[in-house]
């Protein structure tokens, strides 16, 4: 009998309790509506959602650190410039396009990136804080975005514009349906990816991290090394979406790597809904897509209702919008795996197959 | 030695300037744990105020004397309505401040037609120091923002009222537990944050003119001076606005001003990855 | 009142059209639109409009001079139209914001040039701004591109056209004035980015051909409020004039704190070759008592020349207000475009690219904010006028005045 409740407890699966798990349907209503946009959009609008699935993409890998690893990162955009504009030089200079070389390498450089400056904020004698941490990756993005500003060889202020198209041999990836295609698989792949590291041992760590940092200290974990290698893995996503978005825009330019853009994916991600990475997703498509619509209907003041409907959404909903799909005990989540069978109440505690 | 007597007066009045804008934001991040990234905004409105009382052909000190209670008032209602529901989820208060600042801002810069205006300073003119030429209101900044700081720290330390709020502070579940009311600390303690801000706006306006993105050029120094200065106490933002408004102001005169922008931060930032708690390493973090 | 993007530039008969036009892009915003492949049906009309699109600033930082921009394309587009339009065509004007940021801005460009198929668009304002946009326009989009702000020069993209001041045609004659006047001994402060650099180092030339001395050039972040080391080299290497480029919002406690030093009280004089209307209200008058600028329109032109005072009269009725008709903003160098596309037009007798930039390539204007205005062939540039004023009480007076037109000798 204790076995069978400590048993459940551990891997108590909604479904048992009888209510749906909501996020899989989202997740998958998603999957289906996007993958079918492009045949019904006209190709500006097909251009303008796939530049947001590149920013939902970013915003991922916030919603890894923040959500799943309690590092409140305002420092993304800078993996993400960082990327982006190495790409362009790499365009610009050696005439590099190939989408084999070019995302892997965007992919790397936000690693290698990350990786230096997790190693600085989070390893070390004490453990950091998260406003250290915070504002240690603004100034990062800060630093990052006023050294491209001043600096010729990147372009300065006005960045490395003209940007050739993406190729895949002799085949130009050119933005439309193609592209949108490039970079919805990317974040499928990617969104897959981290799905199922949060659901596995890895991410069980994570959550006790997440839910009591010291316990989990205690019992053995290394979670500064599991801090780190979170904020590596979410630089490297960054930087993906970062050679991507070059490519896909043309140009790369400061902004790329700055403060505004660092704090908007924050905010697009909180707004969504953290520690669900659909939440994420759902907020930059929100955002975005009432951004669009508000600039032609609204002309002169849509950044002000942009930020009334922001404001009402967060005070009536502060988890953000995911909230408003999923119950609270859904969005924190179900960890690890489930049990192959559900133990049976006149077994004497055994489990495995039946 | 003339044009050391310059810089050090010109540091000194713009440290000033960056403690009178972080000293708000500071008590409220201390108090609240809300890191208010409307804040900016708050001077903005100060800023703001100055500008309409002027324009409306009154003399500029009055709109500065009133900049701080009408920004106050402003915060009051701020506070009631919207801040209050954050307390419990800080996170999302910054997703509803800034939500907050982009609307405030962007309705002013509708209402200022995107310009830059001009606001007179009070005084107007140079005194000659030491053979040094010093302006007046700039003087009057340091001043004043010294006066502030006494002032309030008298407030927090030697009446009552600033014993509750500091017991708010340091400790809020036992404060109410003694009986203390925190929503009235809190909504009174938001409020003279904002008053702070207001009166930053108010007596910088005629430095930097009246424009829209006044405030969020502040705000980036101001998480850092809270970070640097340490959360939790009174003197750790002022503290932390003072080095970094020093620093800024300073190191222009000693490195390339593109470089000295971008060392500040990296000097704060290695400093608080070596002392943790901040400057004033006293209170939570 | 604007309907959304579309102003009513066209005659009623227009309005089902129109209707059914926006049907169909509503339908395309909330993504449930008609795909790209599915051919409309062909509304044979004699009278079909030419389509111009505007991409300017019209919310964020810059958007004082974009709603100038705005608002002057409006003005001209009803008088062509009131005047029967080009060709016997109605325009039908098309305005997108570019938000002051560079990545929305692209975004809704690209609704110019695919959802509405405009025959050229005029827009930008920052040379970044134009970086980012001009690829969607120009290359990937296949549309005429005219710039019509004062910018640095060296943009030299086919199809691109620039009508607006280029530091030769900002320099040119009102830095040997500036000697001429006595200042000798020259400061270049200035913001860190592209066009500052650009105008420094042609300034700088002529500068030491004109007998004047370069004391110190140095580059400031943009953001910088704080100029008391500056002004301390200013005053201790007694420079006498500041050749400045430094933006809002630094500019204006610059100048300040170089006054309170006491520079203008020993004779010195400050020049800013971006400075106009708009900027007047930035500082006190006494502040900037005496500061030069050299552009192609101040709206004390007026004396000058009738056409100008007709221009800024119609618009001054049109949009009273804060907005104003002013050379910084890019908003005369906004009609200039406009006017010499649609003699290139006419010159061209239809809309096709190659056709129209052909014929935009020798344009000519004769009247315009400012004077006549003409393109130089090959180069995608446009001679103007210019005129050298100097702020007295907070307002300008013209104190000289170009011959003839200046070149903008670029590309």
């Amino acid at each position: 009998m204790a076995d069978e409740s400590v048993a459940s407890s551990a891997h108590r699966s909604v479904s048992r309790s009888g209510r749906i798990a909501i996020i899989p349907i989202v997740e998958v209503a998603l999957l289906a509506i996007f993958a079918v946009l492009p045949l019904v959009l006209q190709d500006y609008l097909t251009i303008f959602v796939t530049r947001v699935l590149i920013l939902a993409l970013l915003a991922l890998s916030f919603d890894l650190v923040w959500g799943y690893a309690g590092i409140m990162s305002f420092g993304q955009a800078l993996f993400f410039g960082a990327a982006g504009y190495s790409v362009a030089l790499l365009a610009r200079d050696l005439g590099i396009t190939s989408v084999f070389i070019v995302l892997p390498a965007s992919l790397v450089i936000g690693l290698l990136v990350s990786l230096a400056l997790g190693s600085f904020l989070l390893l070390g004698r004490h453990p950091p804080t998260t406003i250290f941490v915070a504002l240690g990756t603004l100034t990062g993005s800060y630093a990052a975005e006023r050294l491209a500003r001043g600096w010729y060889y990147l372009g300065g202020q006005n960045g490395i514009p003209s940007i050739p198209t993406m190729t895949a041999g002799s085949y130009e990836l050119v933005e439309g349906p193609v592209y949108y295609y490039l970079a919805f698989a990317t974040l499928v792949l990617v969104y897959l990816l981290c799905r199922f590291l949060v659901r596995s041992q890895f991410g069980l760590a994570l959550a006790g991290m997440r839910e009591q940092e010291a316990r989990i200290a205690f019992f053995g974990y290394r979670v500064e090394r599991l801090k780190a290698i979170v904020f590596t893995l979410a630089g490297a996503i960054a930087g993906l979406a970062g050679g991507l978005y070059a490519f896909h825009e043309g140009f790369v330019g400061p902004n790329m790597l700055g403060v505004v853009l660092s704090t908007q994916i924050v905010l697009y991600a909180l707004f969504g809904g953290v520690g669900t990475l659909v939440g994420a997703v759902i907020g930059v498509i929100a955002i975005e897509m009432v951004s669009f619509w508000l600039a032609d209907s609204y002309q002169q003041v849509w950044p002000i209702i942009l930020g009334l409907l922001l404001l009402l959404v967060i005070l009536f909903r502060p988890t953000g919008l995911i909230g408003l799909l999923v119950s609270e005990r859904e969005r924190v989540g179900t960890f690890g795996r489930r049990p192959r069978t559900l133990p049976r109440a006149d077994h004497e505690g055994q489990h495995g197959p039946a | 030695m003339e044009s050391a007597l310059n810089a050090i007066f010109d540091v000194l009045s713009f440290g000033a300037i960056i403690v009178l804008v972080v000293l708000g934001l500071g008590v409220i991040a201390s108090m609240m744990g809300i890191f208010n990234f409307a804040h900016g905004e708050f001077v903005l409105l100060g800023a703001y105020t100055t500008y309409l009382v002027h324009s409306a052909g009154l003399p500029v000190w009055a709109g500065m004397l009133a900049a701080p209670f009408v920004v106050a008032a402003f915060g009051l209602v701020i506070e009631r309505l919207v801040i209050r529901r954050f307390y419990a989820a800080p996170i999302a208060a910054m997703v509803g401040t800034y939500a907050l600042g982009l609307v405030i801002r962007e309705s002013v810069r509708g209402l200022i037609g995107g310009l830059y205006l001009f606001v007179p300073e009070p005084i107007v003119g140079s005194l000659s120091i030491a053979g040094v030429q010093v302006s007046q209101w700039r003087l009057a900044i340091v001043i004043i923002t010294a006066l502030v700081m006494v002032g309030s720290y008298l407030l927090l330390t030697r009446t009552s009222f600033g014993l509750r709020v500091r017991a708010a502070l340091e400790n809020p579940s036992l404060a109410r537990a003694s009986g203390i009311s925190t929503s009235a600390i809190y909504a009174i303690t938001f409020a003279f944050g904002a008053a702070l801000a207001g009166l930053a706006g108010a007596l910088v306006v005629p430095v930097f003119s009246l424009f829209a993105d006044l405030g969020i050029r502040f705000l980036i120094q101001g998480f850092l001076a809270v970070m640097l200065g340490g959360v939790g106490t009174f003197e750790g933002p002022v503290a932390g606005g003072a080095a970094i408004g020093v620093m800024s102001a300073a190191l222009p005169w000693a490195v390339a001003p593109v470089l000295a922008d971008v060392l500040v931060f990296v000097i704060a930032i290695v400093f608080v990855k070596l002392r943790p708690g901040g400057l004033i390493a006293g209170g939570r973090v | 009142m604007d309907h959304g993007n579309a102003d009513r530039g066209a005659a009623p008969t227009m309005s089902r059209r129109r209707l059914l036009q926006r049907a169909a892009w509503t339908a395309g915003a909330i993504a449930t639109g008609v795909g790209s492949w599915v051919i409309r049906p062909d509304w044979a009309s004699a009278a079909e409009p030419i389509k111009v699109g505007i991409a300017t600033d019209l919310t964020g930082a810059i958007g004082y001079a974009g709603n100038a921009n705005a608002n002057v394309a409006r003005m001209l587009v009803k008088d062509i139209n009131d005047a029967g339009g080009i060709l016997g065509r109605p325009i039908t004007l098309l305005i997108e914001d570019t938000a002051s940021n560079e990545s929305v801005a692209v975004g809704n460009v690209r609704k110019l040039i695919q959802r509405d198929k405009v025959d050229v668009v005029l827009g930008g304002i920052t040379s970044s701004m134009r970086n980012a946009i001009k690829d969607a326009i120009v290359a990937r989009g296949k549309t005429l591109y005219i710039y019509p702000e004062l910018y640095e020069g060296g943009e030299c993209t086919p199809y691109l056209f620039c009508t607006g001041p280029t530091p030769a045609q900002q320099c040119d004659e009102f830095i040997p004035w500036l000697i001429k006047n006595g200042a000798k001994r020259f400061a270049l402060p200035a913001a860190n980015y592209v066009w500052p650099h650009k105008l420094n180092e042609y300034a700088r030339k002529v500068i030491e051909r004109s007998g004047g001395e370069v004391i110190f050039e140095e580059y400031y972040p943009l953001d910088q409020v704080e100029y008391s080391a500056t002004v301390n080299k200013i005053m201790t290497n007694k420079v006498d004039m500041v050749f400045t480029t430094v933006i809002s919002p630094g500019v204006g406690p610059f100048f300040k704190q170089l006054y309170e030093a006491g520079y203008a009280k020993r004779g010195g004089k400050l020049a800013c070759v971006y400075y106009d209307e708009d900027t007047l209200n930035i500082n006190a008058p006494h502040e900037i008592e005496g500061l030069a600028s050299c552009l192609d329109y101040f709206r004390a032109v007026i004396h000058d020349d009738p056409a100008s005072a007709r221009i800024q009269a119609e618009y001054d009725k049109q949009f009273p207000g804060k907005i104003l008709l002013s050379a910084g903003s890019g908003a005369t160098g906004m009609y200039r475009g406009l006017k010499l596309w649609e003699a290139a037009v006419k010159e061209a007798g239809n809309l096709d690219r190659d056709a129209v930039a052909a014929a935009l390539d020798h344009a000519k204007i004769s009247e315009g904010p400012g004077g006549p205005a003409e393109m130089v062939p090959g180069k995608r540039h446009c001679k103007m006028k210019m005129y050298t004023a100097v702020a007295k009480g907070g307002n300008y007076d013209i104190v000289a005045r170009s011959d003839g037109l200046v070149d903008p000798k670029t590309c």
